[in-house]
């Protein structure tokens, strides 16, 4: 099948348009609220030889970039010939997909006849998955819930009715966890059915030579972007809060030419606790980084991976081996892009991002009605603030690397017995820079119960902020605390039915010399409430007034007053140079 | 004589289009003139003069006017609405700014979130708290919000959005927040989410609530004036509002939720295709409408457009999903991407050839304009092609330059990807084809809908000169293009019957639903239908009241609409809709759902007055009589790699019965039809140009 460029835009539209149709039918069939809220998930479609070719538009880097090198695993227990129509396949053995037991990966071989002609696969974190309640408290893996190695969850279109009854025996949500892997099965149904339309449209045969096409102009394209960064050896160090003790993650960047080299050798051994990572994981946020910082625009899919390649010395935190505890293994893994983006800063300063709060907060929410026998089982994500980019502020409460989302106060109200007191932007929180880190956020629990409940709360960058870059400070770090007490992050905190707890996810860090920030700038962040005046002062140099009555609730722009003269005066004697 | 005219007007960023209808006689006028930003009604009035003049009659003898605008659209965009302050509850201030918290785009490293209507200075914590079951934690602090109120008028804030939590579930704290404003200050503005919207999600239910007080002004001060000009034409018929949803409505309820005017234009191309393709038999096809920015696609199912409930606003970055404003109401289901005659090609970092979203807009518009555009643009494209004449745009008010389009082609297309002239023109045109059949295809299959089964119907200024092909690669059986393709959405105003939407939220699990209480639920809603229809004059006797229901599994976030059984509903009612549910979901999401529950969520009724039925038939006899063949013309025909010599037809000179074979070109003032096969055609009873496609083929 020889293809010309316009040709193959069509069909590579087409078969993006199948990946997104996958997306939206997981989307509006799932469960938990992880994946239709929050869209902790990824969707793609593979080649027979199972390279990904594509994925759908949003998702998380943790999830499509282990599911694309994890389809080969599942191929290799079950290969071609053991397959038949109506089959599906699910495991979430985590070195060999995206690194935790609670993330399921469901793969689909697509038939046209008797031929397979494609796969289709998606990876979703479920609601529960049994063992303890998601924290970072396990020793073992065999303690973080019921591991599934690669199985068949359908057999010619019959549910496997045993691994169902054990799946629902062993967690505590067992409608969610089943409706959602219900769900990614319809997703790849519904993306099969299109992609056999199109293939009858065009006839084609097979996809496999449309795919080396894709994959061969993706892998050149990113070769393209990574000539535009000069040869040689970038590092840098970051720090995570870590369990028993702070984690170090460094990361050393090699650029030849064409190919990039990633190594993480000197970052701190593996953990006895649940935040190990597995290599699967490293190399996606790795490569997820490099694509986004080099060449956003390219596809992603096989051939955007392979000119980078990530290694890390096995045992150590980011190629942790087996049976070690992986379940908060994002809780490490997100700070990955932040540590390469510090690497490449002086060479690319405008396409990277100063540290953000990285990993999202999640956490879990186990309460009972009062007077009930039902009971909460949440999972709540927040997001801090990103960090600032060359040229633009952080985002606020917008979450990066991964990209899943929050959950609706009034949802997660719904489905607890819990009242959130607030939640809110945090002063502040974004780090000071010529460009302003993204604030984080803060929110406030109590119950609405007579007995004891409990949250497992895993955060981090309580005690390392997100830092800033060129000249630019760091954001705010996150805090964890009942009762307005410090709590430990990464457990099971039990509280009482008075009890409160505050969670306020970090901000990001700033670019840039906040003495050069603009005024003007500075000044609308006053007006917004994003910075007090005080800090205006503090952190930029920038003197600004207030004339509103001390009681007075409407506060206009016109309230506010800029002293350019005294800004200037005050920049230039307290210059920090 | 009594008033029998029907004049329907739309209000477009560029033009106002006018139609002038004789329901008896199917005799019509077209009017088209200059939109007035600073005040539109200046240029409704006058080209409804313009317009009544040349049929002869005036506004005296004129029954309805229907009327759809871009105005609300291009307030939002263009941030020229009215300082508008919320109240939330307190601790709850940023929700709006808070968002979703996801990124819509995972690569781009440089994205941007919508920004809110509302800057964070204008919102307020206000001392109040509703619990999830509706029972009030905290009541609310009356003399805060009276203080409030009072400095925000003070500070010349008139416009004021109150969304408290869960006032879906219990709106007690939202009214008397409201009636606390008012106390304190009769003439602010206020509109409640429980009113606008009342359903679960507290940003998207703020974003849409803002939204409708933000316009508010704007729109009664352009209503007001669009009346008092009628009144002083004599104009005496009734004066009605297109919606969102499709449905028509009094000026009344339009002041209230003047939100729901946006997207009107668009959803009254729509309609036009439904009602079109009811009268020729045709009730499932998809429409298929471009203009010079964008183009429109909408599915219609038996004789209806689908329907949403979501849909974004204002897009800041890229015209990217999700980096807009989501607006939460009923609205016609279209798609609407960044493909039109203006749209600017270019070649990528991947050395392929990419159209749009960008666009070259009016001013400078594409290079054969003439005007100073330097891009490329899919109408230069189709100029190369032999699509459109350069002596016969507009009807030949408007002269085009080739040469121009051949220039920025050739420098920007041809030679970079080493292609001819004719391989780049080609390829701009084809790639925007693609664009817009993928679109149309993700669209319907997102729906469970088979665009195979479906006949396109085309028309936009650029719809028709595109439509064959995309016909084509989405397997159509055929094509239909109506006649006055390029004003179509003037069509759709009349076409419109009165309708009102009602929405209660009362999540039930199935088994547990009382059905004495929904269906006094139910005729609640039809009360208050048939209340509104009486006040616009519809007779009882011809109301229909549609009744349906959001349902899902148990634990799932997003519903299906499932239309409940007819009559009185009782405990049989169970078993039917369970059925239809798992229908319904097996047929969109190709699997039966797992062992769970099913749950209702929102119980709907949409009310209607009867369907009127429109059909442009004839133009006046001078332009009609005659040869329909007036000419030859060279097109590209890419299968022969070549130009080829085709005929053209005059549209208003061809009668029904009109039989002849592409390849063709069939030409009126506002729009070209290019048939590039060797289609049957024919001119059906109703003036429709059908074209018979033949087996599908790749392009």
């Amino acid at each position: 099948m020889p293809l010309d460029a316009i040709q193959l835009e069509i069909l590579w539209n087409r078969i993006l348009s199948v990946a997104n149709e996958q997306q939206t039918a997981l989307v509006r069939t799932a469960f938990s609220t992880i994946v239709r809220e929050s869209l902790d998930l990824a969707c793609g479609v593979f080649d027979t030889r199972g390279q990904m070719i594509a994925q759908s538009l949003t998702g998380t880097p943790g999830h499509i970039n282990p599911m694309a090198t994890g389809a080969i695993h599942l191929l290799n227990a079950y290969p071609a010939d053991s397959l038949e129509p109506g089959d599906v396949l699910v495991t979430n053995d985590p070195w060999k997909t995206a690194g935790q037991v609670n993330d399921l990966t469901v793969l689909t071989p697509v038939f046209r006849g008797a031929q397979i002609v494609a796969y289709l696969s998606n990876c979703c974190h479920s609601p529960d998955i049994g063992g303890r309640i998601l924290s970072a408290e396990a020793h073992e893996v065999f303690e973080e819930g019921l591991q599934i190695p690669v199985t068949k969850l359908f057999r010619a279109g019959k549910p496997n009715a045993e691994l169902f009854r054990i799946i629902r025996a062993n967690v505590r949500t067992p409608d969610e966890t089943v409706g959602d892997l219900y769900a990614q099965t319809s997703s790849n149904a519904v993306a099969a059915r299109s992609l056999l339309e199109l293939m009858d449209e065009f006839q084609l045969e097979t996809i496999d030579p449309l795919a080396d096409e894709i994959i061969a102009r993706s892998e050149a394209a990113m070769r393209a972007g990574i000539r535009t960064l000069p040869n040689g050896r970038y590092e840098h160090e970051t720090w995570s809060d870590g369990f028993e003790a702070p984690l170090g993650i460094k990361v050393a960047i090699t650029v030849e030419h064409e190919d990039i080299h990633i190594d993480f050798a000197g970052s701190s051994p593996q953990s006895q606790r649940g935040i190990n990572v597995v290599l699967n994981y490293t190399q996606g946020y790795a490569s997820f980084a490099m694509k986004a910082a080099i060449s956003p625009e390219v596809p992603h899919n096989a051939g955007s991976f392979r000119p980078v390649k990530v290694t890390a010395p096995e045992g150590c935190i980011l190629n942790c081996r087996r049976p070690a505890a992986v379940a908060s293994r994002h809780l490490v893994g997100h700070f990955i892009p932040s540590a390469i983006f510090g690497a490449l800063v002086d060479v690319i300063p405008d396409r990277v991002l100063a540290g953000g709060a990285d990993p999202i907060w999640m956490s879990i929410w186990r309460a009972r009605w009062p007077e009930s026998n039902r009971s909460s089982n949440f999972t709540l994500f927040q997001l801090g603030g990103t960090g600032a980019r060359y040229g633009k502020d952080g985002l606020n409460a917008t979450g990066f690397p991964s990209g899943v989302g929050g959950v609706p106060t009034e949802i997660f109200e719904l489905q607890t017995p819990l009242v959130q007191e607030y939640r809110c932007l945090h002063p502040n929180s974004g780090g000071p820079g010529r460009f302003r880190g993204g604030l984080g956020q803060e929110i406030s629990v109590t119950a609405n119960c007579n007995e004891r409940w409990s949250v497992s709360g895993m955060v981090d960058r309580t005690k390392f902020p997100a830092a800033g870059l060129q000249e630019g400070k760091s954001g705010s770090t996150g805090t964890l605390e009942v009762n307005d007490k410090e709590a430990i992050p990464k457990t099971i905190l039990w509280l009482e039915p008075n009890d409160t707890i505050k969670m306020s996810p970090p901000g990001g860090g700033g670019f840039g010399t906040p003495w050069e920030r603009n005024p003007q700038h500075v000044l609308l962040d006053v007006i917004e409430g994003y910075v007090t005046i005080e800090a205006a002062k503090l952190e930029y140099g920038v003197i600004i007034s207030c004339s509103a009555r001390h009681d007075q609730l409407v506060r206009l722009p016109d309230c506010y007053h800029l002293d350019l003269e005294a800004t200037a005066q005050f920049r230039e004697a307290n210059s920090p140079t | 004589m009594n008033p029998r005219y029907r004049v329907g007007a739309d209000i477009g960023g560029t033009f106002t289009d006018l139609l002038v209808l004789d329901d008896a006689s199917g005799r019509f006028a077209i009017g088209k003139v200059l939109t007035t930003p600073e005040d539109p009604s200046q240029a409704v009035e006058e080209v409804l003069c313009e317009t009544l003049a040349e049929f002869q009659i005036s506004a005296s003898d004129v029954q309805h006017l229907i009327h759809g605008t871009t105005l609300v659209t291009n307030a939002m965009i263009e941030r020229k609405g009215a300082p508008t302050a919320l109240l939330t509850t307190a601790g709850f201030r940023d929700s709006i700014e808070i968002a979703r918290e996801t990124r819509y785009d995972l690569y781009d490293l440089m994205l941007e979130n919508p920004r809110p209507l509302v800057p964070r200075h204008l919102r307020f914590d206000t001392p109040q708290r509703t619990l999830a079951d509706g029972s009030e934690r905290t009541p609310l602090d009356t003399p805060f919000v009276k203080q409030l109120a009072r400095e925000l008028f003070e500070n010349g804030i008139e416009a004021l959005a109150i969304c408290f939590l869960h006032s879906f579930t219990n709106p007690a704290a939202e009214r008397a927040a409201r009636a606390a404003v008012k106390e304190a200050v009769p003439a602010m503005r206020v509109s409640l989410s429980s009113d606008v919207v009342c359903e679960i999600r507290e940003y998207e239910r703020a974003s849409t609530t803002i939204a409708n007080v933000y316009v508010q002004d704007l729109v009664e001060k352009y209503i007001r004036k669009l009346e008092s000009r009628l009144a002083a034409l004599n104009f005496a018929g009734n004066f009605y509002l297109m919606l969102s949803s499709g449905g028509i409505a009094t000026t009344e309820t339009t002041l209230r939720f003047p939100v729901r005017l946006l997207e009107s234009g668009p959803a009254a191309g729509a309609l036009a295709a439904a009602s079109y393709g009811k009268a020729a038999g045709i009730a499932d096809l998809i429409s298929f409408d471009m203009g010079g920015t964008t183009a429109k696609i909408c599915v219609i199912d038996e004789g209806k457009p689908l329907l949403a409930n979501e849909f974004e606003v204002d897009r800041v970055y890229r015209f990217k999903k999700g980096s807009g404003l989501p607006i939460r109401l009923p609205v016609i289901e279209l798609i609407e991407i960044g493909t039109g005659g203006g749209s600017i090609a270019r070649v990528d970092s991947l050395g392929l050839l990419k159209v749009g979203p960008d666009s070259s807009s009016a001013d400078p518009g594409p290079a054969c304009y003439g005007r100073g555009g330097k891009d490329p643009t899919v109408t230069d494209a189709n100029l190369l092609l032999g699509y459109l004449d350069p002596k016969f745009f507009l009807g030949g008010r408007m002269s085009l330059y080739p040469e121009k389009s051949r220039s920025v082609i050739s420098e920007k297309i041809a030679q970079p990807l080493g292609i001819s002239l004719e391989e780049a023109a080609w390829g701009i045109h084809q790639i925007a084809n693609e664009n817009m059949a993928n679109a149309a295809r993700v669209h319907a299959l997102e729906r469970g809908k088979d665009p195979r089964r479906f006949p396109m119907f085309a028309f936009g200024g650029a719809g028709p000169v595109h439509a064959y092909r995309i016909a084509a690669s989405l397997g159509s059986p055929h094509l239909v293009v109506p006649l006055g393709a390029g004003v179509m959405s003037t069509v759709g105003f009349l076409t419109a019957p009165l309708s009102f939407d009602f929405v209660r939220s009362w999540p039930v699990s199935l088994e547990l639903v009382d059905w004495d209480q929904a269906n006094r639920l139910i005729s609640q809603m039809e009360k208050e239908g048939t209340s509104l229809l009486a006040n616009s004059g519809v007779a009882t006797e011809e109301m229909v009241h549609h009744r349906h229901v959001d349902m899902r599994f148990i634990g799932q976030g997003h519903e299906i609409s499932v239309a409940l059984p007819k009559g009185t509903l009782g405990s049989n009612s169970t078993e039917e809709l369970s059925q239809e549910f798992q229908r319904v979901y097996a047929q969109i999401y190709e699997r039966a759902g797992p062992p769970v529950p099913i749950e209702i969520i929102n119980w709907r009724v949409v009310s209607s007055g009867p369907n009127p039925q429109v059909q442009l038939r004839t133009q006046n006899a001078a332009e009609s009589t005659g040869e329909p063949l007036k000419g030859n013309r060279e097109i590209w025909m890419p299968e022969r790699h070549n130009f080829q010599s085709v005929p053209i037809y005059d549209r208003y000179r061809m009668q029904p019965g009109f039989r002849f074979s592409g390849p063709a070109v069939i030409e009126e003032r506002e729009s070209t039809v290019i048939i590039s096969g060797t289609s049957d055609c024919h001119i059906d009873e109703q003036y429709n140009l059908r074209i018979q496609l033949e087996a599908p083929h790749a392009p």
